[in-house]
Parts: structure tokens; sequence; C-alpha cells
């Protein structure tokens, strides 16, 4: 059976086994978990403790808690990927079987998050280098060992990129002179008005 | 198969018979503690206060149980040939049932550890893509050149190692057939013979 929230696939059996699972505890203990498990989506961290005592009713063993908190991550972060809305995401849990009272607390939490969900995890995309800071500086050659009267401007270019991997940030210096300088202003110019019309 | 002790290494047990059995116990477990977690020159000192013998004696008692466990575990030889080889020391035989005892208790767990000292391969950890579609470029305007970007997350001993990769979409559905490929070989009647006798 292909689900909208597995991206037009099969679910995974682990999920289908740990639904189950969800529908031991109370709807309102599993918004409450939902809550914390969106924090730790975002990148907030989680509160373990919470959750353990959240789930301390229906007398989970550790193995459980993880697998609660495994299911409900992926089930979340799965429908903020393909862009589920809340309503088919309810629907689509109560037919893997979870209690309707469950699918619509749990859809509640997601509806209400799923806008800065869906921004943390684009936050979060693949990313190469990224561009930190510009800085520069304009010199004025007056002469040098070649020649005795140069007289010409010279712009001192300085990026700091930030390495994507272990996210230090590298500076990167270069001198460019006044035509090169002209020619890389246009350039870039340009790119960034094709920039403009596709956003 | 027997196990052949040094001259050196018999000296080093021939300690474990000045003291009685509860120590020899003793001995045996943080032998076994110090192969989980790594030695603790401390404890030496502890127990050589204690016995009222020189920390090194201890030391070197310790450090020949623990290579009589880990030889006898490492060439997983049966009990008879254990017994047989530590008879050789001239042992009362309370205390060969001890260290016996001490030995097809731990066997087990000491050949995991065992089997972590293997050097190893580069293993997959995780993997990021992102799609792309070059749209223009400084030389020529309106294009559509599609591109997947994955990054790759390489595990080797606990340093962790990344390598990004590009490819153009044909290319990539060219390797997912290959990996399907090699996936499938599983399933061939000479893999199932082969999995069917190691098991």
């Amino acid at each position: 059976m292909r689900f909208r929230f597995c991206g037009d696939l099969d679910c995974p059996d682990w999920v289908l086994a740990e639904i189950s699972t969800l529908a031991k505890i109370s709807s309102v203990k599993l918004k409450l978990i939902c809550g914390q498990v969106l924090k730790d989506l975002q990148g907030e961290g989680i509160d373990y403790e919470k959750i353990l005592k959240l789930t301390s009713d229906a007398k989970f063993e550790s193995g459980d808690v993880k697998a609660t908190i495994a299911v409900l991550s992926f089930i979340l972060s799965s429908a903020a990927k393909h862009s589920v809305d809340s309503d088919s995401l309810s629907s689509e849990l109560q037919q893997l079987g979870l209690p309707k009272e469950h699918a619509t607390g749990l859809c509640r939490s997601y509806e209400e998050k799923q806008s800065p969900l869906q921004d943390s995890l684009r936050a979060r995309s693949l990313r190469l280098n990224r561009l930190d800071s510009v800085s520069w500086r304009v010199d004025h050659t007056l002469s040098s060992s070649e020649l005795q009267q140069v007289n010409e401007p010279l712009v001192h270019l300085k990026f700091t990129v930030r390495d994507g991997d272990r996210g230090v940030t590298e500076p990167f210096a270069m001198t460019v002179s006044a035509e090169k300088f002209r020619v890389l202003l246009a350039e870039l110019r340009q790119a960034h008005a094709m920039m403009k019309t596709l956003s | 198969m027997l196990l052949v002790l040094s001259e050196e290494h018999k000296e080093h047990l021939g300690f474990l018979t000045q003291v009685d059995s509860a120590v020899v116990g003793e001995f045996g477990r943080i032998a076994v503690e110090f192969l989980r977690k790594g030695t603790n020159p401390k404890i030496y000192e502890g127990a050589a206060r204690k016995l009222n013998v020189s920390s090194d004696i201890i030391q070197h008692g310790v450090e020949g149980l623990t290579y009589l466990l880990t030889e006898g575990s490492k060439l997983m030889i049966s009990e008879i040939d254990f017994q047989d080889s530590v008879l050789v020391l001239g042992f009362s035989e309370e205390l060969n049932k001890l260290l016996l005892q001490l030995y097809l208790d731990n066997r087990k767990e000491i050949r995991s550890i065992l089997s972590e000292l293997a050097p190893k391969l580069p293993s997959y950890h995780s993997l990021e893509w992102r799609l792309d579609v070059q749209l223009a470029s400084r030389s020529l305007r309106q294009q559509i050149k599609p591109a997947v970007t994955v990054k790759l997350h390489l595990d080797q001993n606990e340093d962790q190692t990344t390598k990004i990769l590009q490819t153009d979409p044909a290319t990539l559905l060219h390797l997912i057939q290959q990996l399907e490929q090699a996936l499938g070989e599983m399933k061939t009647n000479h893999c199932r013979r082969i999995v069917r006798n190691i098991k």
C-alpha cells in the first residue's frame, strides 16, 4: 500500500510494528511527546526525562520508549519532507491502525509546527561551502620596481568561507585590477538579476 | 590444541599459588575488567598494599592471567585442553578449577572484544543528497542541466570522513541498477549454497 507520508512508497515494517506501541499511551500524553519530538527535530534538543515520565504510566521498557521516539520522529519528519497536509496524515495513520484520537492529536501538533519544521529541514539540507563575509580595500599603486610611475588602483578582496563539513571559517584573499574587477562586477550583477527573476 | 606458556609467563603466574583462591578470583575479575575498559595502574597499588608485595608482582600476575585468557579465547581451546595447559603450571586442584571456570565464563565476551581489533575499511555511516538544476553559467544562458550532489559519510574506527560526489541523473540510474544487481546476486543458487554451508 502506498502512503503519501512515506513518499508514495510502502510504509516500513518497523513503523507498522510500533504503531501498536503508540496506541498504548493515552492520546493526551502522545500529543505532549510529539511536542518534545518536534523540538528535537528542530534542533532544540530533547528532554528524555520528561518523555520517560510521560510513558511511565504505560509501563514502557527503555526499548519501547526509544521505539516511540524513533517512530514519531520518522512520521513527523517524513510528513514534513513530503509536505503532507495534516488531514491526509491523520487518515493515513488511521489506515495503519492508530486510533482516531491519537491520530488527531498527533496531526494537530504536526499542523502547528509544520512550517517551522520545514524551515529547519530546509536549513539542514546539503550545502557545500557558504560565504560568511566579504571585506575589501582599494589601494592605489604609486610605483614599483619595474616602472617608476604606475598610478593604478587595485582592489583587495577577502572572502571568509565557511566549510560545510567542519563549520570552520577560512579566509580567501585576492587582489584584482580595475578592469578585471569591472568584468567580475558586471558578471555578478547579471547572475544576481537572474536569481531575482527566479525568486 | 595446547597452550604453550613461556618460562617468564609461568613465573608470573607462579605468584597465584601464594595467595588464596578468593584473591585469585578477584584477580580474574580485574583481568576481565581491564580487557573491557583498559588498565588502571592504581588498582595494582591498592592490591599490593593489601597483600604486602610489590605492585610489579601484582601487575605480572594480572597480566599473566589476562594473557592466558586471551590466548585461550583466541584459539577457542576446549575445556580439556585448557585444563591440560594449566596443569603444566603445577597449581592446586582448586586453583585449576577456578581458572577453568574463569575461562569458560568469560570466553564469549573476550572473543567479541578481540573481534573488534581486526583491521577495518571505512564503512558507510550516512548519505545526504541534493538535486539541483543548472540554469545558466557565465558562458551559456538558458540551460537546463540537472545534477545530483551526494555527500557520503564514512566511519573508520571512530574517524568520520566525508566524500562529496556529483553526478547527472542518467549515471545515477545506472548506479542504482548496478547496486540492485549486486543485491540480486545474493539470491542466486551459488550464493545460497555458500550461505547455507556457513550457517
